[in-house]
């Protein structure tokens, strides 16, 4: 459908900023181009629909665009700008049916078939009822339904859209997203630029990644949507989750450390599972500490996350009891801290040998901070048993904080006062 | 969807019975008045062939009068109308800004300065009983145009911005040239002041014959291009998306609409304000669609025009006002209570 071959693109000053790119969009795809910016994805597509001139080959259904007129590109490729507004009164009408340009004959009026492609196009993108509304009094998400109509109206073979979403708000965001996600579930093939990964890995089947002009990576999101790529990309730490609905990928941002640390000030212990230990890990590891955790299931979310901090872990085998050999482990692990945090977790059979090691801390002499936001008892699963460790460490000197930020203050303070 | 057009194909027959009826009214009053049903008898029966139940010799004054005189001014009137009116739509168009008008990049500050120069240095000379004054103003201008076109232009491509910048820098240097050139004419300088302020007073057929060919090449040039002109509207990179060529377009017009304001103000001098307020009162009827913008731009002109130059031969007779103060007067306080009244922006 749409092939590029070594494509050299730029604003004629001497300086490319498409240096070399290529790949191929297959009929029928869903293809998003993501990067930084001023990585030249805005760029790329100009050097795509002819506006830019380019060096390399862009061939559309195997025919080079510059040998192409750009009447004859405007019928196969329509292109979706960032921001469409014009101070004219145009009609919406009016506006669609600039898309027939290229089919219009000089001095002719247009045929039944240029209107009839103008009103699909508007039904296709449910603009039909404001038809007579004035461009330049509707809103942005309108609008930009609007000239997706007027793009749709040149019939073209591929859909080249560019942030299309970036000066929407989120419900006229994920609007536009459906809305070319059934265009292209209708056969029409579709590239995008788009700023927001969480939507490309959303709604794209395809993904190239571009960096300083080059492409950094290029195929199916699960593979090129990796927190390495995204670091190399675009200079952040990120986590890559699944969405639970839909199993799609979505990544969340890791803020940058707030203080730089030279000095370990403790080594802390975190008990946790299932999410509940992210927020103190990372937390205390911004603090200053040096964090483990255990024992956590493998695939746990805690244990995803103290992965990727490089945080050290007991693990044991994905939804099994802790065993005794990992529960030693701990021990052993729990000798070498200062501090040990019982995170908010519901308490099974399972793991209840975790009670056991924080109970064996405080006979450690260490100091256990329990943290019960929801109190133990509407998460005990022993029937009772964990209740009972529980307020037996509370007897023997366990602290309570009621939240992650308790736990902080807490640890801060009490480490003060050991130095 | 098509009932936009029947309006729209309504308004043009409206403006064109408005510009006939300016237009008769225009030849009948005057110095001599002529009666309205005279000029109609007197103009049908010359198409249509007709006697007509007058005596001969009134017939006759009247016949000289609307024919040596009258009609050169009225058709010259029209013609002035119509190129400064679309001049201006296409301006306001390429440009996408309000302000254009076919004086903003230097018609008017080049034609003035040519035609100081021919009235000063030059004066008395012509060329086939002509006066030098229109051929050096359509030099000034065209050259004017010209130039700040290529100072503007960067390589293949002519910014809108630069060429408007380019074209205030270039009107504020001629400007003070004229002004330069005025020191060694003191004499002519009531001529000149008059020219400047623009006026049909003593134009002939001659005149009439010298902006025929300019408008029968420019007009359906410039309406060639009007489906064109919209979409230059949503911006250059759109069009050009959209499968227009954007660049060449941008300059034909450029340089037709500019060729089409130049032989206007060289035959009639510089009168303000018709190519600024003609397309914005049209386009707050007609909507922004060039297809009926163009025709109706250039009829209601032309109405304009004639109707403004009747004013000026006749509130102060037999003192003339020029023609430029009258459009300016009437204009400007339009143009601002259409500024105020629109509150959705001026297109």
């Amino acid at each position: 459908m749409l092939r590029l071959e070594d494509v050299y693109c730029g604003y004629g000053d001497g300086k490319e900023i498409i240096k070399g790119v290529s790949f191929n969009v297959e009929k029928g795809d869903f293809v998003g181009i993501v990067g930084p910016n001023g990585c030249g994805k805005s760029t790329l597509i100009k050097g795509v629909s002819g506006v830019l001139r380019s060096k390399g080959k862009v061939l559309l259904e195997g025919k080079n665009i510059r040998e192409m007129s750009i009447k004859q590109i405007a019928k196969k490729l329509a292109i979706v700008p960032q921001n469409f507004r014009t101070e004219f009164g145009f009609t919406v009408y009016e506006i669609v049916s600039m898309g027939r340009a290229p089919y219009l004959k000089r001095f002719r009026a247009e045929t039944s078939k240029d209107i009839c492609a103008t009103e699909n196009a508007m039904r296709s993108t449910d603009t039909l009822r404001f038809a007579e509304s004035k461009i330049n009094e509707l809103s942005g998400g309108e609008a930009q339904r609007v000239v997706i109509a007027q793009a749709i109206a040149q019939e073209p073979k591929i859909l080249i859209l560019d942030e299309p979403t970036s000066h929407l708000d989120i419900n006229y965001q994920l609007e536009i997203m459906e809305l070319v996600k059934k265009l292209n579930e209708d056969g029409l093939t579709v590239l995008m630029v788009i700023h927001d990964l969480n939507l490309a890995a959303a709604y794209c089947k395809r993904l190239i990644i571009l960096k300083d002009g080059l492409v950094l990576d290029d195929g199916p999101i699960d593979s090129v949507l990796t927190d390495d790529n995204i670091l190399k990309s675009f200079g952040v730490d990120v986590l890559v989750h699944r969405n639970p609905l839909t199993g799609k990928k979505y990544i969340t941002s890791v803020p940058k450390p707030s203080v730089l640390r030279d000095k370990i000030k403790g080594r802390i212990h975190v008990i946790c599972g299932s999410g509940a230990g992210t927020p103190i890990m990372y937390g205390l590891r911004d603090m200053g500490y040096l964090v483990s955790a255990g024992v956590l299931n493998v695939l746990d979310t805690d244990e995803e996350v103290a992965e990727k901090f490089g945080i050290e872990v007991v693990s044991e085998a994905p939804f099994s009891s802790i065993s005794d050999d990992a529960f030693k482990l701990n021990l052993d692990m729990i000798k070498g801290v200062d501090f040990v945090v019982l995170a908010n977790i519901p308490i099974g059979e399972g793991n209840i040998k975790n009670l056991f090691a924080a109970e064996k801390a405080i006979e450690m002499g260490k100091i256990v901070v329990i943290l019960e936001e929801t109190p133990i008892k509407e998460r005990d699963y022993t029937g009772g048993k964990a209740a009972g460790l529980i307020n037996n460490l509370y007897r023997q000197g366990a602290v309570s904080a009621k939240d992650n930020g308790d736990v902080f203050k807490i640890i801060g303070s009490m480490s003060e006062c050991q130095n | 969807m098509h009932r936009f057009k029947g309006k729209n194909i309504s308004y043009i027959f409206i403006l064109l019975i408005l510009l006939g009826g300016v237009m008769l009214l225009a030849a009948s009053m005057g110095a001599v008045s002529i009666p309205l049903t005279a000029t109609l008898r007197i103009v049908a029966s010359k198409i249509f062939d007709i006697r007509i139940s007058l005596d001969e010799g009134t017939i006759n004054t009247y016949e000289t009068i609307l024919f040596k005189v009258r009609f050169a001014r009225v058709v010259l009137a029209v013609f002035v109308g119509i190129a400064l009116s679309v001049s201006g739509v296409v301006y306001q168009g390429i440009f996408k800004n309000p302000m254009a008008d076919p004086y903003i990049i230097g018609v008017s500050s080049g034609a003035a300065l040519g035609a100081t120069i021919a009235a000063i240095i030059f004066k008395g000379l012509g060329v086939l009983g002509f006066s030098l004054v229109p051929v050096f103003a359509f030099i000034g201008a065209t050259t004017t145009v010209f130039f700040v076109y290529n100072l503007a232009r960067t390589g293949t491509k002519v910014p809108v911005a630069t060429l408007l910048l380019a074209g205030v820098a270039i009107g504020a240097l001629l400007h003070a040239a004229t002004s330069f050139v005025m020191v060694f004419g003191t004499k002519d300088l009531h001529f000149i002041i008059f020219w400047l302020m623009g006026g049909f007073s003593s134009k002939n057929w001659d005149h009439v014959m010298v902006m025929l060919p300019f408008l029968v090449v420019g007009l359906p040039l410039i309406f060639y291009f009007s489906r064109d002109l919209n979409l230059l509207l949503l911006g250059e990179e759109r069009a050009q998306q959209l499968g227009i060529e954007a660049e060449r377009i941008k300059k034909i017009l450029i340089v037709v609409a500019s060729l089409l304001a130049a032989s206007a103000v060289a035959v009639s001098g510089i009168i303000g304000f018709v190519g600024l307020i003609v397309p914005h009162m049209v386009r707050l009827v007609t909507g922004p669609d060039h297809r009926f913008l163009i025709p109706c731009s250039a009829l209601f002109g032309a109405s304009f025009v004639v109707f403004s130059d009747l004013l000026a031969r006749t509130l102060m007779a037999p003192t003339e006002i020029p023609l430029g103060v009258i459009t300016a007067l009437f204009g400007a306080p339009f143009f601002i209570y259409l500024l105020k009244r629109s509150k959705r922006g001026l297109f």
